[in-house]
């Protein structure tokens, strides 16, 4: 007589049953979920009144319009994960030992439920208060019990309802389940396919000798997993390091001082309980809870995860300086992402950089004051759009400026933004052209330069430029580049000649 | 004022650059006519790829007010130069995806030799690669062939743009002078190109200064790379396309603006007004430009003779031995005077038309054929020429079947003749093509090309791909784009972009629909034709540029078949077809099975094989075959060979299209009174009841009612035909009705005649044509009625071809008393073969060529162990000897019932168990021990298969079955229903309400069939033909398309031996697992 006994709850098309569990309009009403993009979606899971119309598994979203009032639902992996800690929670009011064994679309629990009996009764009593309690939280769930955690595992997926396998019938109550339930790689279930070996009581049937000749070790493995013999190390779910912080105020907090010192506070805790598992802090998200139910976010990453507590402070403080909350503050939330600790290799002739974390303080103070796409390095767009770039984060590569020595070349002084002008042609050249306070006459004009891109989408530009040498009344002479953007007939002075 | 003939565009790509131009030749042209340009040069990348169709397009050129334009195409290329380093790339700062290629200069053909020199460097840097390759001359290749040529330095992707860039005028100078000493000063000219670009401009400024210090010309070009501004977008979509990306990620792989258009001379003026000269040269260069495509230099291909015989004395002495052979034996002797008269009447005009050395070319490739064993016959119209039925290249007799030889060839059509020969496909075709390489030299003989142009499903997926939707948005699409033959009304493009969910109002979509309709036609790269082949002894390459093609030891010219044929250059088609190897394969096996020689020239008439054809008991035979000829053949009933030549032709689009089918059958059953359209003409269409079918018949129809020379009916069929000059067909129309006034012919006959005439001439098949492949489909039919199992045997062994799949033409044969037998490692040979049964008669064995997935290197070790020293003893025997075998292959052979009869093997699921163990390979030392394991009797514990799993594993394993048709299983429970078999049906009455079911063997939705689907439906008593309405296919279009069995309930049609069943009810069956195909046309 064994001392193991395990139950298992399998909740199967988990994706639809997840979502219908909050819709009970649509009790009784034929449902399938849509999985993937728009376009492809294909339905991934549906209810029994689904299947009966003829949906199936795989089915375009086209094909299930053409069923009649067939309810077509858009998958929710967040509704899915909230489901599933809800069937969690309800599975751990019966066993503190629970193992999930989720498969596809499909949500299923091992429960290692060994001495419960007085608790919950015997085996069929608690397998029946533990559906009830599944179909209480919204959920159509089939139960196995059994000694054998293997066996209630593979049973709970095939039966519908409550099965008790009395010790010892592991076997017989396996034989007819498709050999399919097995992990068997494409090839092996090919070959037991063409060996016509459907079910796990005619694999369970074969010599055990002969069949480990032909298909190797692993066939000892799934001929225990057919009888219903198999060992399992039960690997219960510990509760995932889950770094957040969080603080209510009595009264809503309006001075950043009063929010900085209780950060300060949170940060020392979430540092430590990483450090505790050898990690250190990659970002920080920052929720502050404002009067008026109104939520306000912020975000801080470091360069490198860290767990200097007063460098993550600092970047707590410019990172609320920067975007200062509009309201008082409710309450505070810090959610941080665990990093590995990082070392930075050092050159012995690399050049000398800054320190980390002194570069990220000076960035982040530049940001705070000019924005965050206005701080980092620029690097040209591949494009003929005149003077398309775009910022990358600022990093040091440790690269000796070049000593080459170019050609002297006219240099073009970009304005930004372009300045806007009027301007005046003559026989399609610029003739004179007026910016806020001037007018101006053009001596003369080389171009029209032409460039037109991105046609295909909305973003496409069509632009004339000009080169211009110009003199104003008071004998003020320029020169500079006139741009013409034809998309939208608006001229423009683009940069100055140096 | 700039007079708008001044600037002369002598640098434009078109679509024939590959993906780096974006207009069609035809394109360019008719742009060049609205801007009232006197002349246009296409200068494609490496290549002459359009030359041929610029060359028509500006001789066919009719301006908007109808009135034929007048405009010079030159011709010239860009050709790719390795010496001078790769082409300009923006600068290293810039960040951009340009790859490495070669400078390009600019070359146009100022004479003959110019062109017949471009042809001869194209082709020497191209057949330099070993594979196909864009490639790049070199400066020995330009110092050899640049006499006739001038060139221009290229624009942003010339050398002087790179070097200038990098090095500056020096390197600059140097590649100048080196172009100067190559192709002399005077043509030499510095090309300069204004596309509103700085950086252009000042790259121009530079060549100005080299070009005044070196006093050399220079030339205004505006780099064309497509006709109108617009068309920039499809450039754009093709430089992501080669360069293997997306719009949004090309960047400054794209153009700069829209610039590189076809321009006008005053826009171009305007443009290079501070350098007049450089418009002016353009004028200047153009004058020079003198050769014209028309001016190919190209000669008839010499054939060798003995000295003192001329080509025409010596195919005169040939054919006239053709003759006596042909009609020396006593049931041809009364057409031997006839004979004698009408090869003279074709000697002399192919002498007067210098013709006789491509006859001559033409019988060597049959004397290699005839030598080497191979069938070969030729086809079309070359049938209706004594002279090639006298020199074996046609099998057909023009002098008793009273063929026209003016449909072959006549002195005023201007054209070359064309003879296509019929050739066992596989190796022996490829063997007659390299003794062509070999006998006329690589220089000598090229296949032509085939242009692969963009069409609704590949434009729809490489536009989809540069716009950068994902791969599963484009499989949905192309899916989706229609490729039933039939067209419904909503079938449009838009329409199919709707069904995959594109919204066609956002801009993105719009441009996608947009660009896919505007690339339709473009062209996307070369292939090869698949058979014809250009012969010029010796000089091919002065007249067309040859590259490599990418199957190994072939060249291709840069030409396709049509441009070939428009330029004059001689083809000959040899084109691979199934069923003469099937037929090869067949009388291979007779002899050696049957005791018995058949000659293919000589078989009799026979009544059974015609009784067999009138019961459309056609499976296997050639054209006759198919579901519509079936459903014809009866009321056709063809009882003599004639009555084949028709059928062969009858059931084609045309004759459907054009209602000369039905007139004809009916007339045939006579139900129809026989009429012709005047008395005189009863001699011309007596052969065809009144209907006129043949071209060949149209053209007597000409020459019989208003007197028309061959020639002039010939153009009248042509003119008829091609619709393309409403005058022309006027004037011969106008001649047309005077000859027949003059031979007194009322107007209403007249009208009657004109008519007929105008009504069959676009649809019409050559008469000759149909005769040459009746002779095959009537040998086949021969050889299915009398030699059965050979002939089943040719078939499968040469597969695939044909309407039926093997699965089907084996059941056929099985029904017609042929024993098949399934695949066996003691017996199978790699192919299918003949094997004695002991009652002496012939059983066909299937060979390990249909297990799928046995290699023949395998198999060729099976049949070497087993030759070599005795059949296998067991599996372990078989594995053990042949090692190469590994264990997918022997659990193949064990599921397919391949290792049945070796000994210790009782059935598929023992000699899977015993397979799995032998294909585990131990080492020596415990070789011994598991022997000695093996000998142990141990009970089997695996089942044997049930019927539905050998099924299974049969169609999985072979694709067909040896054992009776999964249908036969079912028949008892299908009977009960009230279910007919395919044989029920024949004695079923006609619009009686029947329930049929069966396995779809074919699912056809014909063009002509206004949406009508029709079905073949097999059971193991035969085919049934099923009829469903659009309708019904519409409401049941997923069970038609996707069931592999269907219960049909509907009327049954029985006329005159065509059985249909016309579904009102389609249910989809389960009868078997196994994987069964249909053969669906598309």
């Amino acid at each position: 007589m064994t001392d193991e006994l395990y139950a298992s709850v399998h909740v199967s098309e988990f994706p639809a049953q997840a979502l219908l569990r909050l819709r009970p309009d649509l009790k009784g009403k034929p449902v399938v979920v849509l999985h993937g993009e728009a376009i492809k979606e294909v339905v991934c899971s549906m209810n029994q009144h689904a299947r009966r119309r003829g949906a199936s598994l795989g089915m375009t979203r086209l094909d299930a319009e053409g069923i009649a009032e067939l309810v077509l639902l858009s998958r929710s992996p967040q509704g899915e994960e909230v489901a599933r800690t809800v069937l969690f929670e309800c599975a751990a009011t019966f066993s503190p030992r629970i193992e999930d064994v989720s498969h596809d679309t499909s949500c299923a629990f091992v429960l290692d439920i060994a001495g419960t009996e007085r608790l919950f009764g015997p085996p069929m009593q608690f397998a029946e208060r533990l559906r009830s309690a599944m179909e209480n939280v919204g959920f159509h769930s089939s139960i196995a019990v059994s000694t054998n955690f293997e066996a209630t595992r593979l049973k709970a997926r095939a039966v519908r309802g409550i099965v008790v396998i009395p010790h010892g019938d592991e076997a017989a109550a396996l034989a007819s389940l498709p050999v399919a339930e097995l992990p068997l790689d494409e090839k092996r279930l090919e070959t037991l396919t063409i060996w016509g070996i459907r079910t796990l009581g005619e694999l369970a049937a074969l010599p055990e000798t002969e069949l480990v000749t032909r298909l190797g070790q692993d066939a000892c493995k799934w001929r225990d997993l057919a009888k219903g013999t198999a060992a399992h190390t039960f690997q219960p779910i510990e509760p995932a390091l889950s770094l957040q912080e969080f603080c209510a105020f009595e009264t809503p907090v309006v001075r950043m001082d009063s929010l900085l010192f209780i950060g300060a506070r949170m940060i020392d805790c979430l540092v430590t309980r990483a450090a505790g598992h050898a990690l250190s802090l990659a970002s920080l998200t920052v929720m502050m809870k404002l009067e008026g139910s109104r939520i306000h976010h912020g975000k801080i990453r470091p360069a490198l995860p860290s767990t200097n507590r007063k460098f993550l402070l600092k970047l707590l403080q410019l990172e609320i300086a920067a975007h200062p909350p509009p309201a008082a503050v409710i309450s505070l939330t810090l959610t941080a992402e665990a990093g590995l600790n990082s070392k930075v290799q050092l050159g012995l002739f690399a050049p000398q950089t800054p320190e980390p974390s002194r570069l990220d303080v000076t960035l982040a103070r530049l940001k705070a004051i000019v924005g965050d796409d206005r701080v980092g390095s620029p690097e040209l767009d591949d494009t003929h759009l005149p003077g398309s770039f775009h910022m990358t984060d600022f990093t040091v590569e440790g690269k000796v400026a070049g000593s080459k020595t170019s050609r002297v070349r006219m240099a073009l002084r970009r304005m930004r933004p372009p300045e806007h002008v009027r301007v005046d042609l003559h026989a399609t050249k610029p003739a004179y052209f007026r910016n806020r306070e001037d007018n101006f006459g053009v001596i003369a004009a080389y171009g029209p330069w032409k460039t037109a891109g991105c046609w295909w989408s909305t973003e496409g530009w069509d632009v004339e430029e000009w080169d211009v040498l110009a003199v104003n009344r008071n004998g003020l002479t320029v020169a500079c580049l006139l741009a013409h953007d034809r998309t939208h007939n608006e001229w423009r002075i683009e940069a100055h000649y140096d | 004022m700039t007079e708008s003939t001044d600037y002369v565009e002598l640098h434009a790509r078109s679509a024939f650059s590959f993906l780096d131009g974006a207009s069609q030749p035809e394109a360019l042209i008719e742009r060049a006519i609205e801007l009232e340009m006197p002349a246009l040069a296409l200068t494609d990348r490496n290549g002459l790829y359009g030359a041929a169709r610029f060359h028509s397009a500006a001789k066919n050129c009719v301006s908007k007010a109808n009135v034929q334009s007048q405009i010079k195409a030159h011709i010239g290329a860009e050709i790719a130069i390795s010496s001078f380093g790769n082409k300009l790339q923006p600068p290293e700062w810039l960040p951009h995806h340009h790859p490495n290629e070669p400078s390009r200069i600019t070359l146009l053909c100022a004479t003959q030799a110019g062109y017949q020199n471009l042809c001869q460097l194209i082709t020497r840097f191209k057949m330099r690669e070993s594979t196909k390759a864009e490639g790049a001359a070199t400066l020995r290749d330009l110092e050899e062939f640049s006499h006739g040529l001038i060139c221009l330095t290229g624009g942003d992707e010339g050398p002087l743009a790179a070097a200038l860039a990098h090095q500056g005028q020096g390197d600059a100078r140097k590649f100048v002078d080196r172009l100067a000493s190559i192709f002399g000063r005077g043509n030499l000219f510095i090309e300069l190109q204004r596309h509103q670009l700085r950086e252009e401009e000042c790259r121009n400024q530079s060549l100005l200064e080299l070009a005044s210090y070196l006093h050399l010309p220079v030339i205004a070009t505006n780099g064309v790379r497509y006709a109108t501004e617009k068309d920039r977008e499809i450039l754009d979509v093709f430089t992501s396309i080669r360069h293997h990306t997306t719009l949004d990620q090309a960047g400054r792989l794209l153009s700069h603006n829209s610039a590189r258009s076809l321009r006008t001379a005053r826009e171009m003026s305007e443009l290079f007004r501070d350098i007049p000269e450089a418009i002016a040269n353009t004028r200047i260069v153009s004058n020079r430009l003198q050769f014209k495509l028309n001016d190919l230099g190209y000669k008839f291909p010499h054939y060798p003779v003995p000295e003192n015989e001329t080509m025409d004395s010596f195919l005169e002495r040939r054919v006239d031995d053709g003759v006596r052979k042909r009609y020396g034996s006593p049931d041809k002797r009364h057409l031997l005077d006839k004979a004698r008269a009408q090869v003279r009447h074709e000697l002399t005009l192919i002498k007067k038309l210098g013709f006789a050395g491509y006859f001559l070319i033409v019988w060597e490739i049959i004397r290699y054929c005839q030598q080497n064993g191979f069938l070969v016959q030729g086809r079309g119209s070359a049938a209706n020429s004594a002279v090639c039925y006298a020199l074996e290249i046609t099998a057909v007799d023009p002098v008793g079947m009273e063929l026209l030889f003016e449909r072959f060839l006549s002195e005023n059509r201007g054209e070359w003749p064309d003879i296509d020969l019929d050739l066992p496909s596989g190796d022996q075709r490829e063997q007659v093509i390299q003794h062509l390489y070999e006998r006329y030299g690589s220089l000598g003989a090229a296949m032509t090309a085939n242009v692969i142009s963009y069409r609704g499903r590949s434009a729809a997926r490489e536009v989809g791909k540069a716009l950068g939707f994902d791969e599963d948005q484009l499989a949905r699409l192309s899916g989706l784009v229609g490729h039933w033959e039939w067209r419904g009304e909503n079938d449009t493009m838009a329409r199919h972009f709707e069904q995959a969910g594109f919204d066609v109002r956002h801009p993105r979509i719009a441009h996608y629909l947009d660009l896919c309709m505007r690339m339709q036609n473009l062209p996307r790269h070369l292939g090869q034709h698949s058979g014809g082949m250009v012969i010029c002894a010796g000089m091919l390459n002065h007249v067309v540029p040859i590259e490599r093609a990418s199957m190994p030891g072939r060249t291709v010219v840069q030409w396709d078949k049509e441009d070939c044929a428009d330029l004059g250059l001689i083809k000959v088609d040899l084109l691979g077809l199934g069923m003469m190897a099937a037929l090869k394969d067949s009388l291979e096996l007779i002899p050696r099975h049957y005791g018995k020689q058949v000659d293919l020239a000589a078989l009799p008439e026979d009544p059974v094989v015609y009784d067999t054809l009138c019961k459309a008991d056609t499976v296997g035979m050639f054209q006759v075959e198919s579901r519509a000829q079936m459903a014809s053949i009866p009321h056709n009933a063809p009882k003599h060979f004639y009555d084949l030549v028709v059928q062969v032709a009858i059931i084609r689009p045309g004759p459907i299209v054009g209602k000369m089918m039905h007139p004809y059958m009916r007339r045939r059953q006579k139900k129809e009174e026989v009429t012709y359209p005047h008395p005189s003409l009863e001699p011309v269409l007596k052969r065809t009841l009144g209907v006129p079918l043949f071209q060949e018949q149209l053209l007597r129809m000409a020459m019989t009612v208003a007197s028309f020379s061959g020639a002039e009916a010939e153009e009248l069929r042509r003119a008829v035909g091609m619709r393309r000059s409403m005058q022309r067909m006027k004037d011969l129309e106008g001649r047309l009705r005077s000859g027949m006034t003059g031979n007194g012919i009322g107007p209403e006959a007249q009208d009657n005649i004109v008519q007929a005439i105008s009504s069959f001439a676009m649809y019409g098949f050559p008469e000759s044509h149909a005769a040459s492949f009746a002779l095959i489909a009537y040998a086949s039919a021969y050889l299915k009625v009398h030699y059965l199992a050979a002939f089943t045997c040719g078939l499968l062994n040469n597969q695939p071809m044909g309407f039926y799949s093997p699965a089907v033409l084996i059941k056929d044969a099985v029904r017609h008393g042929l024993r098949v037998r399934p695949i066996d490692v003691q017996r199978s040979q790699w192919l299918c073969s003949l094997e004695e049964e002991p009652d002496r008669s012939r059983s066909l064995r299937i060979g390990m060529n249909y297990a799928k997935g046995l290699r023949q290197t395998s198999a060729d070790a099976i049949l070497a162990a087993r030759n070599r020293d005795r059949v296998f003893a067991s599996v372990d025997d078989l594995a053990s000897r042949v090692p190469e075998l590994n264990r997918k292959e022997l659990v193949l052979l064990a599921r397919i019932g391949a290792l049945n009869s070796l000994d210790k093997v009782e059935h598929r699921r023992d000699a899977l168990w015993q397979v799995e163990e032998a294909g585990r390979p131990v080492g020596p030392l415990l070789h011994n021990a598991q022997s000695a394991s093996n000998n142990a009797t141990a009970p089997m514990p695996l089942k044997r298969m049930t019927t539905d799993e050998r099924l299974a594993a049969d169609y999985a394993g072979t694709g067909l079955t040896t054992s009776p048709h999964p249908m036969a299983y079912q028949r008892a429970v299908l009977r009960s229903q009230g279910i007919l078999s395919a044989e029920d049906l024949s004695r079923a009455t006609s619009n009686r309400f029947v329930r049929i079911a069966g396995c779809v063997i074919a699912r056809q939705r014909p063009g002509t069939a206004k949406g009508f689907v029709f079905l073949s439906l097999e059971d193991e008593t035969g085919i049934a033909n099923v009829i469903i309405t659009p309708d019904t296919f519409e409401r049941e279009r997923i069970i038609v398309t996707r069931s592999r069995f269907l219960k049909i309930e509907g009327p049954l049609q029985n006329q005159d031996g065509v059985i249909h069943v016309k579904a009102h009810r389609i249910t989809p069956l389960d009868i078997t697992n196994a994987d069964i195909r249909s053969h669906d046309f598309h």
